[in-house]
């Protein structure tokens, strides 16, 4: 796979964040997941997943604990796509 | 700022269920009278959420082995192992132990929380990758933040994303690969495909630890786990436990197939600087273990109740999380409907488990019942009446919460 540009990984985080959204929240690069979004921890690591198995990616568990907002999730995949 | 702000959010929700009744998280039994009996003030509850597998805490085999032990050695130990010496009896179980799983080396812990923490954090070290289930426990997930190595979350249950995720990591430079699983997982009362995950870890070279918490004791035909019950239980590199289900007591236990294990107790810090078991602990989970071997009619009475209670909660229209086991996990639509009902059946005498978020799988919110040994077919008959009668009130308590929700 070539590696997808930043906003279509971020199309592909919203669609795939729809489940946990139920408020309908605005998603934004800045958004934080869980102070903003209110995606409880469980569901973050549910969400991570979707993304792993999409892109067929790894994100090790310490490296989610250090992203906090939307757009340091879409910078973390990118990378991890561009070193696959 | 204040150094609580940071739970204000738990807080809330705390206070939310605060306000319909009793609270489920700081529940208070003035007497326990029985393995299946407790008394709040005159009233009698059932008791179905105790993870009292084997009905063992009253036991009078290890009653008399807890009192004796200590007459023998007194209250506590007052010291860790490494600093202050074992107890005769601490070895005797780790021996027991390893003897009854056919395994080559034992540790056992204070607690099973411990064991898991300090084993899996000191097992993986800075250049290995650990891999865990999504769905595994508190203690599973802080042993992996503990440990230096990198981890991985693959999908439960599916040692097929198990493989896909070893595959994708390829060969680890100088590290190796930790696969850590559950037999039985203590929420959904799901139990993992052992047999088809050795398969898997054979084949890519990795290590396998089974946390069999809630599953010793209880399945194989000697009562090891599930690994025994799926006929693995010797290409299992780790098996991990805990006296506080099955053995009736409090501890835990780690064993394996490699004699090399037994270098770690003198690595693993929370074994090294913790107090050791107390000597009626040890003396109580040694004798219980006496009764797994000797009394199968206790797995067979705890698996007939089991499959009782889950026909009997699917007839009348509950959705259930798994097939029969010991933990049967009632989902309910959220959080303040499961505590609304939750505390009915306490009013009425049925004591089970309230399980809501963060610590279940899939955010649900769960009436979470676990059976022992000790449930008769009439407790059991007890129990869904009142789950029956729960449903028939339903609107009333979903009023109930509604009225509570809207009034936040």
């Amino acid at each position: 796979m070539s590696t997808p540009t930043n906003e279509e990984i971020f199309a592909k985080i919203c669609e795939l964040l729809i489940p946990y959204n139920p408020k309908n929240k605005i998603i934004t690069m800045q958004s934080g997941i869980v102070t903003d979004l209110e995606v409880d921890s469980t569901a973050v690591f549910d969400l991570i997943m979707g993304i792993e198995d999409f892109y067929d990616i790894s994100i090790p568990m310490e490296l989610v604990s250090d992203i906090k907002t939307i757009g340091e999730l879409v910078s973390a995949v990118k990378r991890l796509i561009s070193e696959g | 700022m204040d150094i609580f702000d940071k739970f204000s959010t738990l807080k809330s929700r705390s206070d939310i269920v605060k306000k319909l009744g009793v609270d489920p998280f700081g529940v208070k039994f003035d007497k326990i009278t029985h393995a299946t009996r407790g008394m709040i003030g005159n009233r009698e509850i059932v008791l179905a959420g105790t993870n009292n597998y084997l009905g063992l805490t009253f036991d009078p085999d290890c009653m008399d082995a807890s009192i004796e032990a200590i007459k023998k050695h007194g209250t506590g130990t007052t010291g860790s192992r490494i600093a202050n010496g074992s107890y005769e009896e601490h070895i005797d179980l780790e021996n027991a132990l390893a003897k009854h799983t056919g395994m080559k080396s034992a540790i056992i812990f204070s607690t099973g929380f411990q064991t898991n923490l300090t084993a899996i954090a000191t097992l993986a070290g800075p250049d290995d990758v650990l891999f865990i289930d999504a769905d595994s426990h508190a203690c599973i997930v802080d042993g992996a933040r503990l440990s230096a190595a990198s981890t991985i979350r693959f999908r439960h249950n599916s040692p097929e994303n198990l493989d896909k995720r070893l595959s994708r990591q390829g060969e680890i430079e100088n590290g190796i690969a930790l696969v850590v699983i559950e037999g039985l997982y203590s929420m959904f009362g799901d139990k993992a495909p052992i047999k088809d995950f050795v398969k898997v870890c054979k084949k890519h070279g990795a290590y396998l630890f089974v946390d069999e918490a809630h599953s010793y004791g209880i399945y194989g035909s000697t009562g090891c786990g599930l690994a025994e019950e799926e006929g693995v239980l010797d290409q299992v590199d780790f098996i991990s436990g805990t006296f506080s289900k099955s053995l009736a007591s409090i501890g835990g236990f780690c064993l394996s197939k490699h004699e090399g294990f037994e270098i770690t107790r003198k690595a693993m810090r929370a074994y090294m600087f913790t107090a050791s078991p107390t000597p009626s602990n040890v003396a109580s989970a040694r004798a219980a273990l006496e009764k797994i071997k000797s009394r199968p009619e206790l797995r067979e009475n705890l698996i007939a109740r089991a499959e009782q209670i889950h026909k009997g909660l699917s007839d009348l229209g509950f959705e259930l999380c798994a097939d029969p086991s010991p933990i049967i996990a009632v989902r309910r639509p959220n959080e303040v409907i499961a505590a609304t009902e939750w505390n009915w059946l306490m009013e009425n005498g049925v004591y089970v488990n309230l399980a809501v978020p963060p610590g279940t799988p899939q955010s649900s919110s769960l009436l979470r019942i676990s059976l022992s040994a000790a449930h008769t077919k009439e407790d059991i008959h007890i129990i869904l009446g009142k789950f029956a009668q729960m449903q028939e009130k339903s609107d009333a308590l979903i009023a109930k919460a509604m009225e509570v929700i809207a009034a936040q």
